[in-house]
Formats: structure tokens, sequence, C-alpha cells
């Protein structure tokens, strides 16, 4: 079991450095959809008796993540016609690279942390490192508002995976504050595409700083 | 015993050059190679199990006794200082010779003199003053070798930056030096075994650092390499930064060093490695090349230092016995195929007047004994086999893997390897782009068209060195034992016997080397047979063919310097062109040195800008001098009152 | 008997080995193109055919070549035989067993390139002069990425030589690395996104653009020292990623050779599948090469931990 949920851990990790190689919206676009996919498959492999609620709450993750919101994203792109190609602030090798390294520290720095037993075999807390460290990376290092929902959807997916070290504890909780977190974000962006877009006729974040005083 | 009178000799011998130096040009030089003969004797006397040489005679310079000593350490830098000395010397004759030089061409007979012996002393001398004292030698008999051509203000420039730098490491020194002497009690040198000493490898790492050309210490050397005559190049990146290298060496043996020092050492190493070569890739010059190789070579070297003195801090020497030998070696290899490269590069300088590869290009056909010489220069800093570079470096590789597979410091020894690689591969493409344009294609400028062959001094020179090179590429076994007892002393404990690597890596060099020979012989004999019609290069059909028209060196290394913008920061002149129906236009770039302009201009500003305010206050009116003479006593009298007594 | 004769027998008889079957690799890329593009193609043994055909010829000595110009493919040559009678080729082991011999075989493969390079150089050509420039900026990723891969074989096997770390254990790091390798495969044999060896447009080629104004036998030697390269890689990638250790010797070869020949129809397939990658997108690929054997790396050195 904790061999599968490594490998999905770590396709989980290569999928953070698909998005941030990626030149064009939809490759991250899908490179952050089929990572929440694999992470919502996720509390199935940690839970050894399946509950009616668990299997629902996996099985909304994984729509959600997967594809409600990378179907949205999708749209919002056709929609506003945004041009595919990704325009990075540091280019694509460095933030591989970078990436690649945060990947590595997040490795060496969850072996110091205190974890329960469980839990020390597995990957879950470099991955849920690495993966937010990715998140914002992929924020700070791309200029278009999509490119940024994605970043913020790989963030997420970092806590996710966070949250998933508390699963046995407070499962609920857990599972509820990832996705009403998730909508809270989408709502956010949402909200800030349609503006900049009515206010700039584009999607490039970096008209934002016109907006201050 | 032997050992001494050998040094003996050899003093006497550089002092009669000296001597000699003005009327008397060809004994001068016969005195310096027999001087450099018979130290390379002592030194390989020593290296070869005669044991360590002790000299105490009683007598005082400074008020301080003067002990001597060679031991294996010694020795090692004793052996290189001696080759690359002599080969240098030699080749002044047809390079830098009275016929064209004039009185410059004595002063260079008489400042080398005065440079081996100094450097002599530094690497002989048990005394921490004598040592400054050496050291302080080294630095303006270096100072006036750089500056042999008066009228050159580039060269003139050069020597200051050199000399303002070297004092620089020598204010480190001394505070090391003196901060040593007052915990020890004394200014004799040996190892101490008090760890409260162990902070001061901070300066002694920045002073030697500054002298060995340690990236971010290295301002000071490409200009240096670059300006200064070509022999006294090859001495400086031969011996001088290696002198630096040698009291990292030394006093990290003899003094306990503080727990971050091996990482530290090591984190230099790589920066110095891939930034060395970075910038070596961006240069227009072929001897500013050249001199940011130094530092990507100094990086390895002490890629080996570093991980020889982690071992020893996790207690396992055993595994640092492989890493410490390859740097140990890398040492003298860097010191052979660096000289001959920059005695190369000389030649190439003196037959065509620039140093511009952009200007040069299809050497070989002129001066085909120089470009043999220099390509195998060049294979041998890239680390190609079967020549002596590969050796060191795949001794730092197996090292690496040795500290790997002990477990300590894994995540760094894979990080080293693949930064080494990358560094290996860089250094590759920097040296086919130096053979490709300098010495092949067509010529670019008449200069280059109208070169002539290095006279016969210079290709002896040449000659030995190469020879050097291939010496230990194909006999690496043989080199084992010499730096073995300098790696045994490092360590305080015997290491390994011959490697099976080496012994195996010997008898596969001369297998390639044989195999290279016997195709090539083959291809030969085929090309005979099938016959060979001459017509200009076919360059896909294009009628009017133009030398300007290759590859420079610029754009060999376009996409590589790319990679390096970061740091590089290249600065254009000019407008590229644009549109459809451009305009002639003209464009420069020029990559600077990034250290300095980020760093030393602007601290070097503020210095100045401080003396421009102090100067203020010396404005002629005697008035306020009494004031301020007033204002010191009045400041002294209440330090002596408050603060004198603890 | 005397103790050298054998080994030195049987290092011969891999030389030969070597020699006459590395010229297949390409008639097998070539046969599995032209199959997926629908034409007949060329003979599976084009390659012979032009290698003798070549050595025939009469050479055409560019005026301002130097003797580099010779010197370059013969020393290139040399070194790509030496770096293949380094890897092993049965389970027993056979390679030329030198400790740190990755080291030397990565090396021997830069000794070819700067051969190839500086006999480009020679011609005073300006679009050889950019091949050049190109082989040595790529190769200079690849190698990186390619030492990365065999550090992690290394780490594997625990041992740095060649003839020690074959020990494929088909987990999650031998499909990293296989993934990670074929790119550099790709990549220093300059196939398709790389380069591409059937364009007939000069601006785009790499190693292709190095070699025209070469003829007659020189460019037999470098095209028969390409396809041995080629063939190198090959093994290497089925040594490293395949399980070979438990089987007969003379099965083990036999299905060493047929995977070699599998790569061979991969390379086909992906050269079929995939176009020419824009020059600035090169890095990237090669920096995911990098990555891919780095994190092959990685679970070799924490898989134990893990497990």
């Amino acid at each position: 079991m904790t061999d599968t949920l490594n490998l999905l851990i770590g396709i989980a990790a290569g999928l953070n450095l698909l998005a941030l190689a990626s030149s064009r919206l939809p490759s991250m676009i899908r490179a952050a959809a089929l990572q929440g996919l694999v992470l919502g498959v996720l509390p199935l492999l940690l839970e050894d008796d399946w509950s009616v609620l668990l299997v629902a709450m996996a099985a909304g993750t994984a729509l959600a993540k997967g594809f409600v919101i990378p179907s949205l994203l999708r749209r919002a792109m056709h929609a506003a016609s945004i041009d595919r190609e990704v325009e990075p602030l540091i280019g694509f090798v460095p933030s591989l690279l970078l990436g690649a390294l945060a990947t590595i520290l997040a490795m060496l720095l969850s072996r110091s942390l205190p974890l329960l037993p469980e839990h020390s075999r597995t990957l879950l807390l470099p991955g849920a490192l690495a993966t937010a460290i990715c998140g914002a990376l992929l924020i700070m290092a791309r200029t278009k508002a999509i490119s940024q929902v994605c970043g913020y959807l790989v963030l997420e997916n970092g806590a996710y995976l966070f949250g998933l070290l508390l699963l046995r504890s407070t499962p609920l909780l857990v599972e509820a504050g990832i996705l009403l977190d998730l909508t809270v974000g989408i709502f956010v962006i949402g909200i800030v595409v349609d503006r900049i877009q009515r206010e700039f006729d584009s999607l490039d974040t970096r008209n934002l700083t016109e907006l201050h005083e | 015993m032997t050992a001494g009178w050998l040094l003996a000799g050899a003093s006497a011998a550089l002092v009669t050059a000296g001597a000699l130096a003005w009327r008397w040009a060809r004994a001068s030089v016969a005195a310096t190679l027999a001087a450099c003969g018979a130290a390379a004797a002592a030194a390989l006397w020593t290296l070869t199990g005669a044991g360590t040489w002790d000299w105490q005679p009683g007598l005082a310079l400074g008020g301080q006794p003067i002990h001597l000593q060679l031991d294996p350490m010694s020795a090692f830098f004793l052996a290189l200082l001696a080759t690359v000395g002599g080969a240098g010397s030699w080749f002044a004759r047809g390079y830098w010779s009275d016929r064209e030089r004039g009185s410059s061409a004595a002063r260079g007979r008489l400042w080398w003199a005065a440079f081996l012996l100094s450097v002599g002393w530094l690497l002989l001398t048990r005394n921490g003053l004598h040592f400054l004292l050496g050291w302080e030698l080294l630095a303006i008999t270096a100072y006036f070798l750089i500056t042999l051509d008066r009228r050159d203000p580039e060269a003139r420039a050069a020597g200051w930056l050199y000399l303002a730098a070297s004092h620089t490491a020598t204010l480190s020194l001394f505070l090391f030096f003196a901060a040593l002497a007052s915990r020890t009690g004394t200014w004799e040198l040996g190892p101490v075994r008090d760890p409260a000493v162990a902070p001061l490898f901070w300066l002694a790492l920045i002073g030697f650092g500054i002298k060995g050309a340690v990236w971010p210490g290295h301002v000071w050397l490409p200009s240096a390499h670059a300006s200064a005559p070509s022999h006294v190049s090859a001495l400086l990146s031969g011996v001088a930064i290696k002198i630096g290298m040698y009291g990292l060496f030394r006093f990290s043996e003899w003094l306990p060093l503080p727990a971050q020092a091996g990482w530290v050492v090591l984190g230099l190493g790589l920066a110095s490695g891939v930034l060395g070569v970075a910038f070596a890739l961006a240069q227009h010059d072929l001897k500013r090349l050249l001199a940011y190789h130094s530092v990507e070579n100094i990086g390895i070297i002490l890629i080996g230092l570093g991980f020889a003195i982690l071992a020893r801090q996790y207690g396992q020497p055993a595994w640092g016995n492989l890493v410490l030998a390859g740097g140990l070696l890398h040492v003298w290899n860097h010191g052979l195929f660096k000289s001959l490269l920059f005695l190369g590069a000389g030649s190439v300088h003196h037959a065509t007047g620039t140093r511009i590869m952009s200007q040069l290009g299809g050497l070989w056909r002129s001066m085909p004994w120089t470009a043999s010489f220099f390509a195998l220069g060049a294979m041998a800093i890239a680390g190609l086999p079967p020549l002596n570079g590969f050796v060191s470096e795949i001794l730092i590789y197996v090292g690496l893997f040795d500290a790997f597979a002990s477990g300590h410091p894994a995540y760094a020894a894979v990080g080293s390897a693949v930064l080494l690689g990358l560094t290996g591969a860089l250094a590759l493409a920097c040296f086919s782009k130096v053979v490709g344009v300098v010495f092949l294609g067509a010529p670019r400028t008449a200069a280059a068209a109208h070169a002539h062959e290095a006279g016969p001094e210079q290709r002896t020179a040449m000659a030995v060195l190469a020879g050097l090179c291939v010496i230990i590429g194909l006999l690496p076994a043989g080199a084992w034992p010499l730096v073995a007892m300098v790696a045994a002393q490092w360590q305080g404990q015997p290491v390994q016997n011959t490697p099976l690597l080496l012994t195996y890596l010997g008898s596969l060099h001369l297998a390639l080397g044989c195999a290279g020979v016997a195709a090539a012989a083959l291809l030969m004999a085929r090309l005979r047979r099938v016959g060979v019609r001459r017509a200009p290069t076919w360059d896909c059909g294009y009628a009017a063919p133009q030398a300007t028209m290759q590859y420079t060196a610029g754009s060999y290394a376009a996409t590589m310097t790319g990679w390096f913008r970061w740091i590089l920061r290249p600065q254009r002149h000019g407008e590229p062109v644009h549109g459809i129906f451009a305009q002639p236009t003209r464009v420069t770039e020029h990559t600077g040195e990034t250290v300095m302009q980020l760093a030393v201009e602007p601290l070097a500003r503020a210095v100045l800008l401080l003396g421009d305010l102090a100067r203020r206050m010396q404005h002629g009116r005697v008035q306020a001098y009494v004031l301020y003479i007033l204002v010191g006593v009045a400041f002294i009298a209440a330090l002596a009152l408050h603060g004198g007594a603890p | 008997m005397i103790a050298w004769a054998e080994p030195v027998a049987s290092t011969l008889l891999r030389a030969i080995a070597w020699i006459a079957l590395a010229p297949l690799v390409p008639g097998i890329i070539h046969r599995t193109k032209a199959w997926i593009a629908g034409r007949r193609g060329p003979p599976i043994l084009q390659l012979y055919y032009d290698l003798a055909r070549l050595w025939r010829k009469e050479v055409v000595w560019s005026s301002v070549a130097s003797p580099m110009h010779l010197l370059g493919p013969a020393v290139a040559w040399v070194a790509v035989l030496g770096a293949a009678l380094l890897v092993p080729t049965d389970a027993a082991h056979a390679g030329l067993d030198l400790p740190g011999s990755a080291i030397l075989f990565v090396y021997l493969l830069a000794l070819a390139r700067f051969g190839t390079a500086a006999a480009a150089m020679d011609t005073g050509s300006a679009f050889e002069g950019m091949g050049a420039a190109r082989e040595v900026s790529y190769a200079v990723l690849s190698e990186v990425a390619l030492v990365t891969g065999l550090l992690a074989l290394s780490v594997h096997g625990g041992s740095a030589s060649l003839a020690h770390m074959f020990d494929a254990s088909g987990g999650v790091g031998s499909a990293l690395l296989a993934g990670g390798l074929f790119v550099v495969l790709l990549a220093e044999n300059c196939r398709v996104p790389f380069d591409d060896p059937n364009t007939h447009l000069e601006l785009t080629m790499v190693h292709e653009v190095m070699v025209l104004d070469h003829s007659g036998p020189p460019l037999a030697v470098i095209l028969h020292g390409a396809s041995l390269k080629l063939a190198i890689f090959s093994v290497l990638l089925v040594k490293a990623v395949v399980p070979l250790g438990q089987h007969s010797p003379l099965v083990a070869v036999a299905v060493l050779g047929a995977a070699a020949a599998g790569v061979g129809v991969g390379v086909g397939i992906a050269e079929s599948l995939m176009a020419r990658l824009a020059f600035r997108r090169v890095p990237l690929l090669l920096t995911t090469a990098f990555l891919l054997n780095l994190f092959a790396l990685l679970v070799e050195v924490e898989g134990g931990r893990l497990r």
C-alpha cells in the first residue's frame, strides 16, 4: 500500500514540474487537473476500511479538482480568447530547476521533522512541501491570470496533502476545509480575472500595477 | 643532506643568474636552468622517499631564527616551480629576446630569478615572519614581471590591480600569522594542536584564496594574466596561484580547522569551477580566457581539498584518499598544461600581434608545432583521456563515489559529481572553440595569414611541458607514489598503495594512444590509395566565401553564454539589425568582470568618497589644526582615563 | 596458455562484434520509419553498402584544411570504440573492468566530440562552425544528464565501474532512468527532436552539417562512428533498464541484442511521431532528461530508507 501511495505522490511531484515546464496554458491546466485527480484517490489508499463518506469525499475531490475546475478554466480561456502561450517571468529551465531543487530540499527537510510512525515511510510530507512550493513558484514566475490560477490549484493540492496527514484524526473537517478554501479561491480568482479582462482587455497581471494610486 | 646541497646550489645559481642578467644573457639563462634542475632534483629526491631535509643554522633574519625544511609537501610544489620556472626562462629567450625587447629582457631575467628565489624561500621557510617576507617579495617580483613592458598602459593597470589584491591578501595573512604567533607564543610554524586557533583558518582562507584566484577573490587575475608577457602569465598561473593552494594545503594540514571548513572550501571550489569556465566561455581575448580557466581548475583542486577535509573531520580519512590525491595531482597537472597553453598563446601573440581570437584563424598551417602543442594542452585541460588532466579528474570522481559510499556527505558528493561533469563539458566546449577558432579554418586577418612559426627555444619549452603532460597521462601509476607521499603527510597516516584504477588506466591510455595513432595512419594510407583532390570548402555551395564568415569565438559560445547571462552580464554596444531592409550597423558585446563591477568597484568608490570627505579637514587653516590637536589629545586622555584599564 | 591472451582475445572479439553489428542500428531505425510512413524504405543493410562505397571513393580535401581534418575522425572513431569496449555486453560482465570506468566512458565520448568538432571547424565553413557549436552546447546538457544517470546506476550497483553497475531492478528508478537515458540517446546521437538526420536544410542541422565537407574514407569513419555511438547508447539503455542477470549468458546476449534492436525500433517510432524541436526548446527537454535521471538517483538513494 505504501509503495502505491509513494508512487502516486511521486507522480504528483512530477506533475508539479510538468506544470512548471509547460509553455502552453492547456498543458499547464492538464497537469494541474491530473494532479488533482491523482491526489483525489489518496484517501482511499490511506484508509483500510472504506466508509461511504470517505468514498464520496474522494470522488468529490477527484471530480472537483480533476474535472470541474479545469473545465471552468478552459472555458474561461476560450471565452476571454486568451492566447495559449505562457509568458514566464522566470524562464522555463530555471523554474524547472528551482522546482526540482525545492522537491529535493523538501525531501531532505522532511527527514528532520517529527512525524507519526505511520507517516515516516510515506512521501506525504515531502510531497506536500514540494507541491506547495512549486505552486507558489508558479504564481510568482508566470504573468497570466490563468496560469496563476493553476499555481493556486497546485498550491491547494499541497495544502490538501498536508491535510491528509491529519486524515485519521479529523477527516471530515480536513476535507470540508479544503473544499471551502478551494471554492473561495476560485471565486476570488474568477472575480479578479473578470475585472482585469474588463479593464484591460487582457489577462496580464502585470497590468494590475497600473491600478495603484 | 644531498637535498641541502642541491638547494644551496640552486640558490647560488639564481643569485648568479640575477647578477649576470644584464650583460651575459646566455649565462644568466643557463644559471636559471641549472638552478631549476637542481631544485627539481632536490624535490624529486625528497618525494621518492629520501626523507625530510631540515636546516637550522642558528642564524637570524629580522630577529627570527632561520629554519628551512624540505618535506614532501614543500617538495611537491617546489618541483612544479622548478619545471615551470625552467621552461619559462628558456621560452623567454625566443619570446622576450634582447634583440626585440632591449633592456626589458634583461630586467625580465633579473626579476624571474628573484621570483623563483622568493617562491622557493616561501615554500621552505618554517617561520611565520619569514613566510610573510617571502610572500611580499613574491608580490613585488610578480608586479615587476607583469609590468615588464612598461610602456603598455594595460600592463601597468593590471600590475596595480595585482598589487592591490595581493596586499589585501597580505593584510589578511599578516593578521593570521600575528594571531597565530600570539596564541602559540612563537613565529615558528608547525603542527598546532590547540583547538582555539581553528577560527584563524578563515583569515588564511581569505589571504590564500585571493592569491589562489578562488572565486570571488579572482578579480585581479584576468587582467594580470592577459596583459603580462606570456612566459610571466605561465609562471603566474602555473606557480603563483598555486602558492595560494600551497598555503591552504599546508595550513589545513597543520592547524585544527573549524567544523565548517570543509563545506566552505567545497562550496568555493564548486563556485570557482562552474563560474570560472562560464566566464572563460564569454571571453574574446585568448589569454583572458586561459586566465578564467585557471579559476576553474583551482575550483577542481578545492573540490578535492574540501572533501579531504570533510573525510578527516568525519574521522575516516580513508575515503578521502583519492579525492585528496586527485586534488594534489591536479595542482601539478594544471601547472603543466596551463603553462603550456600560456606559452602557446604567447607564441601566437608573438607571431600575429593580437590576442583577440576572432582576428586569428588557420594558424595550424603557418605554425604547426605551436598548434599541435596547444591542441595537446587543450585536450589535457579539457580532461580528455589519455592525457594527465583526465588522471586527476577521474581520481576526484572515483573519490567522490567513495565519499558517497561512505554515507556521510552523500548528497554533497552527488551534487559535486554532477557539477564537475558540467564543468568538464563546458571546458571541452570552450577549448574546442579555442582550437577551432585560433588554429583551424581560414585566417581571418592579414596578421593571422602571415604568422610565423615560433622559434626553437619556444618550441623546446612547449615540448618539455607537453611531454610531461603525456607522461603523466600514460604512466599515472608512476606519479602515484609521489602524490601519495604528500597525501600521507597531509593526512598524518599512510595512504593506500597504487590504486588498481591507475595501473589499469595507464595501460588503457597507452592502448588508446596506440590505437589512435594506428587509426590515423591507416586512414592516411587509405587516403593515399584512393587519391585526394584539392578544392575550396564547399560551404553548401556558397560562391563567395570569406574568412570573416566563419564562426567566431563569440558565436561559437553564444548558446552557452546565454545560460549564464545572469552572472556574465554582457554589455552590448550598438543597435542590432532589424527590419527587412536593414541598414549596416556595428554591434559589439563585451563581458566585464562581474565581481569587480558589482563588489570591488563600489567598495573602492566608497573608500575614495570617505577619503575625499577626510581631505576636507585639510584646508590649511592653522587655527583649525590646533583645534584638531586639542580634540585629539582630549580624546586620548578620555580614553586613558576611562577605557584604558579593564 | 598465457594469462593475458584470453582477455585480449575476448576484447578483440567484442571489438569486431561492435564494429560489425553497429551499422545495423540505423538500418533498423530507417526501416521502422519507412514502415510507419507506408514506404518500402532502404534495405536494412544500407549503411554497410554506403560505407563500402565511401571507403573506395576519392577524397575531396578542402584547401584550408589541416591534418586535424583527418586526425579528428580517426581519434573520434577510436574513442567511441574504446567507449564501446567498456560497456559489458553479457551477464558475465565482460567489459573492460576498470574501477571508475563509467567516468572514462563519458570522457571518451567527450574526446570523440572534440575530434568531430575540431574536424568540422577545420574547414572554415560557417555552416560547419554552426554545427560544431550546437553539438558542443547541447552536449553540455546531455553529458550532465548522462553523468547523473550513470551515478544513479552506480549507486544502485554499488560500484563506479560499468562492469558492475548494471543490475537493473525494474522499479520506479528504472522507469525514470529509461525516460532520461532515452532522451540522452536521442540528443547524443542527434536524432529527431534534437536534429533531423534526413533534413535538407543545413540551417536546422547539427551532426549532419558538421560533416558536409568530409568525403571518402574519412566520411565513412565518421558515419561508422556515429552508428557505433547509437549502438552503444542502445545497449546502455537496455542494460540500465532491463533485468538480465538471471538468464544464462547466451540467452542474455540474445535478449540484449533483441532489446537493442527494439530500442532502434523505438527511436524510429519516436522519429515518426515527433517533429524537430525549435532550438530554443532543446535545453528544456535536456533539462527534463537530467531531472528524470536525478530523480532516479534520488529514488536509489532514498529508496532504502522508505522501504
